[in-house]
């Protein structure tokens, strides 16, 4: 467990100490959520209940997707080999990193979602769950961002995959518009995105309206975060600076 | 300490290392001496179980790199050719990192950045570090676990000579195994009890620093004389060299000899081979001092096409 508290402490570190990026990762949600959010109100009535958990989600989401490119900032500057040949596991340093990377997601995610209650009514109870739900989001796309940046290598390779994937993934996740509003194949698709359930999952409690029962979308979470997390933690174990 | 068995390691169809045995005993401190590309990095990576031999076998600290890689990893410490600090974080918090994956409980992190001389910036950023605290720093955390065999892999690149020479002193005053690569050759004269001469993945050369030089002979001495003096070679500046086993020895006669013969000699100048002279002598080319220099004849090569 020792390697898994330290690197939980230096990802925590790294990030409080960059105070630029706290608040940049906020804005940007921000801008969704004012200008977006508000402009759309004007023609669906009601629209930010049904935004304003989507875009908790998806501060979750955009952070912790994007925290695999310190996978390759660690090893442009070398940092890598130092937890390469440390005798620790890999997996448990991986998995530190991971969940580390998830806390600083949920600390961005509970930033606008409390900022959110200044514009939406929503339940207030709902603000626990959502943040367990959106926890184990931020574990299922931080070990994605961790797999893909292990597998391109390059800045390059890592931000094409990822930008191929961003807006896919946040459309189909029901944070713009509910899943009831999507055609069926669309639906269909969506059901395979991790991020569906905890959109799904946060607006019930928090809004009380969702499509998927609130089971469902805690134990389809689960399974996603914990497969990927698993997949994450092997090919890091396989890792070698060839 | 160190044991390797015909070290091979094949990248694509180039071969990196073309079978490599060497020891390396306890307390020792050995040197891996090459040009660039000769496959020392390749070894240090071997023996610090971050790349897999193609065929042969390397015991570190008395396990296999391969079959017990986690037992040989608490037993290394490593400082990689490249910096690999994490820059964001300061001196302390990056041994602290160091401490916990290495699974220390009570780590000595303010008496080694005192030893190394880092105690006044524990709390700085080590972006603001220059390459020699850097370095120091990466050998301030690579000795925290203690370690059996310390790795350095050219400790001294792209260093200016003072921040060279402290970490030489730096590096003396240790009392652990040494295993470290340079293509420096005043670094392994220096610093290495044995060293091995390591050109396109194989060891052409192994002893300590004066059995290398044997192979070159004992010294030579470079004489200007006003005729001649019926030994050794005229070199195309007008002087002679002779090689000698013991130039203290030879000069009393070539003194003599010279007032013999009424040759005046205006000119004498005695050289011990250095490890220069060693490769030189085993490969016909020189190792190339200066890094830049090389990244130079990279670019030009790639200019030309």
């Amino acid at each position: 467990m020792r390697a898994f508290r330290t690197m939980v402490y230096r990802q925590l570190k790294r990030f409080f100490r960059a105070k630029s990026r706290v608040v940049g990762s906020v804005s940007n949600s921000l801008v969704w959520l004012l200008f977006f959010g508000l402009g759309f109100s004007g023609m669906v009535r009601g629209y930010m209940e049904i935004l304003a958990p989507g875009v908790f989600a998806m501060t979750i989401f955009n952070h912790s997707l994007m925290s695999g490119i310190s996978v390759i900032w660690d090893r442009e500057f070398g940092f890598l080999k130092e937890v390469l040949v440390a005798p620790a596991s890999r997996k448990e340093s991986i998995a530190g990193r991971i969940f580390g990377d998830s806390i600083v997601a949920i600390i961005q995610g509970v930033l606008i979602l409390l900022l959110s209650f200044a514009l939406v009514r929503m339940d207030p109870l709902g603000v626990i769950p959502s943040i367990v739900l959106g926890f184990m989001l931020a574990v299922a796309f931080s070990s994605l961002g961790v797999y893909v940046a292990m597998k391109m290598r390059s800045m390059e390779g890592f931000q094409m995959i990822i930008s191929l994937l961003m807006l896919p993934i946040i459309f189909l996740s029901g944070a713009l518009f509910p899943l009831e509003a999507m055609p069926g194949w669309m639906r269909c698709v969506a059901y395979a995105n991790p991020m569906t359930y905890a959109v799904d999952g946060a607006r019930f409690y928090l809004t009380h309206r969702s499509y998927v029962p609130p089971t469902i979308d805690w134990i389809a979470l689960f399974v996603f975060s914990v497969v990927i997390l698993f997949i994450a933690t092997i090919s890091f174990e396989r890792e070698t600076i060839e | 300490m160190i044991v390797t068995e015909n070290l091979k390691k094949r990248f694509g169809n180039f071969w990196a290392l073309k079978g490599v045995s060497f020891r390396v005993e306890e307390g020792e401190t050995f040197a891996f001496l090459g040009p660039n590309g000769a496959g020392k990095s390749t070894t240090v990576h071997i023996l610090t179980t971050l790349l897999k031999p193609t065929s042969g076998r390397a015991i570190v600290a008395g396990y296999d790199v391969v079959r017990e890689p986690k037992e040989v990893r608490r037993r290394i410490g490593v400082v990689f050719q490249d910096p690999s600090l994490d820059r964001d974080l300061t001196a302390y918090e990056n041994m602290l990192i160091h401490a916990g994956v290495y699974g220390i409980d009570r780590p000595r992190i303010n008496e080694l950045l005192e030893f190394v001389g880092l105690g006044d910036f524990r709390d700085v950023v080590v972006r603001r570090f220059s390459g020699g605290m850097q370095r120091r720093l990466e050998i301030a955390r690579a000795l925290l676990h203690e370690p059996e065999v310390l790795f350095l892999d050219e400790p001294t690149i792209g260093l200016d000579p003072q921040t060279r020479e402290k970490i030489w002193r730096l590096l003396e005053s240790l009392d652990v195994t040494i295993f470290l690569t340079t293509h420096y050759m005043e670094e392994a004269e220096r610093l290495a009890d044995r060293v091995a001469i390591i050109d396109g993945g194989r060891i052409v050369a192994m002893g300590s620093v004066d059995e290398l030089r044997g192979i070159v002979g004992g010294e030579v001495i470079y004489v200007r004389a006003s005729g001649d003096l019926g030994l050794g070679e005229r070199l195309s500046d007008g002087r002679i060299k002779i090689e000698v086993d013991r130039a203290v020895e030879f000069l009393p006669k070539l003194f003599k000899l010279a007032e013999e013969r009424g040759v005046e000699i205006t000119e004498i100048e005695c050289r011990r081979p250095t490890l220069n002279d060693v490769f030189l002598h085993i490969t016909g080319r020189e190792i190339r001092e200066d890094g830049g220099d090389w990244i130079k004849s990279a670019i030009a090569r790639r200019l030309r096409g």
